[in-house]
């Protein structure tokens, strides 16, 4: 697993240290569920860090905190080097929050030219940031649309070009897929690639695992409030394969009987078959199927995935969180 | 305060201007209009006197109702409905601070009261010359006390409405407005209750906004002399009560926390 930079460190673009969140729970308000537990993080300079965990696991909670929308219990954050509650920061970080929502009588062109008067940008500069973003985004045409009568991704997308308004270093990204269509999905993975290439981090929140493994430099796992792990996805899910699927085709129902030992489930899609083979007999499975007069599709190793990662992880931790909620 | 502060603050302030323009806030100047129009008509057997008289008294009270209703309406939905659609959450993670938003939304509701109070002037004026009378600059005496009275209504409804919600700070913030013009019965309450606690009756006399002091409609209706002491008086009046009551919703509004 990587090392993590040090607190402090020039390469770090985020620092979290113990990090302590809970909400007052019940008409009094007296007992407290912890939502955030001795978090501590560290998301270096050029890094794409994907925060990951189920929904409730505390990655909104994560963001809001380092927003200045909520406020933490206990812990220490910097931002690009400096304290939480230094402003500096904020012309330096960009944010898009999880279903964002813009004001409806606006357009995405005024929306841009009114969150770029709070960075104090020049109104020429506004002009040429808020095209550029647009057509970044695919909402050109929609330029002088008000927002009203936007689809939640179109929402999204206008999302991410304020987000992106004042050039940041870091970008804060919370469920960006959420509400893109694949189009949409696609553009935003381009958008994040594109920050990352020009030397920017990006902090982005998903429960959608394959943006991640699409995207991500590192990643860190949340459970419950505590941090799981961090670290590249292969490190952390192990690269050992756990089994092969053969895809095949042209074979008759007939002769799945003869298939070697070592084939742990035939399934059929279509007119195709998918063999789930150990890796040790790939070889003869090949070489069955031709055979039997069958012809090969693909052959794909299958790892662990992050969702069975995380559904491991919680049969395992049961006891422990039945063990919190108690606590708490 | 810094240049930067100052331009944050016009910012949020012109865009909650344009909301209110775009909400169709000013189409309350049509139905002002109509009354005026109407009046003039309908009273135009009385003699020029007993006319001037009544539209001055129309005039201005639907400058203060209407104001009211929009300074009440629109004040408690300035905050609280960005909260509820948390339209706030990409703003405040930029350069912008709570407590330049607050400021922003209410100078931004300020301006339209302006506009709205300073073109149903105009159109009082308007009216006056139509129907024969001498308008003179005397309206102004009272719609500018009206004015500061909506502005204390507005500073009202945003500290109630990060508070509570919308149509309960709504509530709160009439019966605050119609208390306030009740004032000399709260003070005079010990001839009806004469067991009340003296201390009592004071502070709640001077705790509760008296609108009665942005009052001078039948001063100005009726020809009498308002001093210009008067209006410095009620000024300051007004930036003490509203200046309280700002800070104290902008200390609220920065220790809240967004969930």
């Amino acid at each position: 697993m990587s090392a993590p930079s040090s607190p402090g460190s020039p390469e770090a673009a985020l620092q979290i240290v113990g990090l302590h969140k809970s909400f007052p729970v019940g008409f009094l308000g007296w007992k407290r569920r912890t939502v955030l537990r001795d978090l501590s993080l560290c998301v270096r300079r050029n890094e794409v860090l994907g925060y990951l965990g189920p929904n409730g696991s505390g990655k909104t909670t994560t963001l809001k905190i380092l927003m200045g929308l909520l406020f933490p219990d206990r812990g220490s954050l910097s931002i690009l080097g400096f304290p939480l509650s230094a402003v500096e920061w904020r012309h330096r970080v960009g944010f898009l929050p999880e279903h964002p929502y813009f004001y409806d009588y606006l357009t995405p062109a005024e929306y841009l030219d009114y969150v770029g008067r709070l960075f104090r940008l020049p109104a020429p500069l506004r002009r040429q940031r808020a095209l550029e973003l647009l057509q970044l985004v695919g909402l050109t045409r929609s330029a002088h649309t008000p927002l009203r009568r936007f689809s939640k991704g179109m929402l999204q997308r206008l999302g991410l070009a304020q987000a992106l308004i004042n050039d940041p270093e870091i970008v804060f990204l919370d469920e960006p897929m959420s509400g893109l269509d694949p189009i949409g999905r696609h553009l935003v993975r381009g958008i994040i690639l594109g920050l990352k290439q020009r030397g920017k981090t990006v902090f982005f929140s998903t429960h959608i695992l394959s943006d991640a493994e699409t995207l991500c430099d590192r990643v860190a796992l949340l459970r419950r409030g505590e941090l799981l792990k961090v670290g590249r996805l292969d490190e952390i899910l192990g690269i050992e394969v756990e089994h092969m699927e053969v895809m095949a085709t042209g074979m008759g129902a007939e002769v799945l009987a003869g298939a070697p030992a070592g084939v742990r489930e035939i399934r059929a899609i279509g007119e195709r078959w998918c063999f789930e083979t150990e890796e040790r007999v790939l070889g003869a499975v090949v070489r069955w199927v031709e055979a039997a007069g069958g012809r090969i599709l693909s052959v794909y190793p299958v790892r662990q995935s992050l969702e069975e990662y995380f559904f491991k992880e919680m049969a395992a931790s049961d006891d422990a969180a039945a063990a919190w909620g108690a606590e708490d | 305060m810094g240049r930067g502060r100052l331009g944050r603050i016009a910012a949020v302030a012109a865009n909650t201007y344009r909301e209110t323009v775009r909400a169709r806030v000013f189409y309350n100047l049509l139905i002002f209009a109509v009354l005026m129009t109407l009046s003039g008509l309908l009273l135009a057997r009385l003699s020029i006197r007993q006319q001037d008289k009544i539209l001055k008294d129309l005039g201005l009270a639907c400058m203060e109702w209407f104001g009211t209703a929009i300074a009440i309406f629109m004040g408690v939905g300035l905050v609280s409905k960005e909260l509820e659609r948390r339209s706030l959450y990409p703003l405040l993670a930029k350069p912008l601070g709570r407590d330049e938003f607050y400021l922003g939304k209410f100078l931004g509701l300020g301006t339209t009261l302006l506009v709205n109070v300073s073109v149903m002037t105009l159109g009082l004026m308007v009216t006056l010359w139509l129907t024969g009378s001498q308008p003179g600059l005397s309206l102004l005496k009272a719609a500018y006390p009206i004015y500061l009275g909506l502005l204390l209504t507005v500073s009202l409804a945003l500290l109630l409405s990060t508070l509570s919600s919308s149509p309960i700070a709504a509530l709160v913030t009439l019966c605050l407005v119609v208390a306030g013009r009740f004032s000399d019965v709260i003070r005079n309450m010990q001839e009806v209750a004469p067991g009340m606690p003296t201390w009592f009756v004071q502070a709640l006399y001077w705790a509760l906004p008296n609108f009665l002091n942005f009052d001078f409609k039948d001063a100005v209706t009726y020809g009498d002399p308002v001093p210009l002491a008067a209006l410095g008086w009620v000024t300051g009046y007004a930036a003490v009560y509203v200046g309280v009551v700002l800070a104290a919703g902008m200390t609220l509004f920065k220790s809240r926390e967004l969930v």
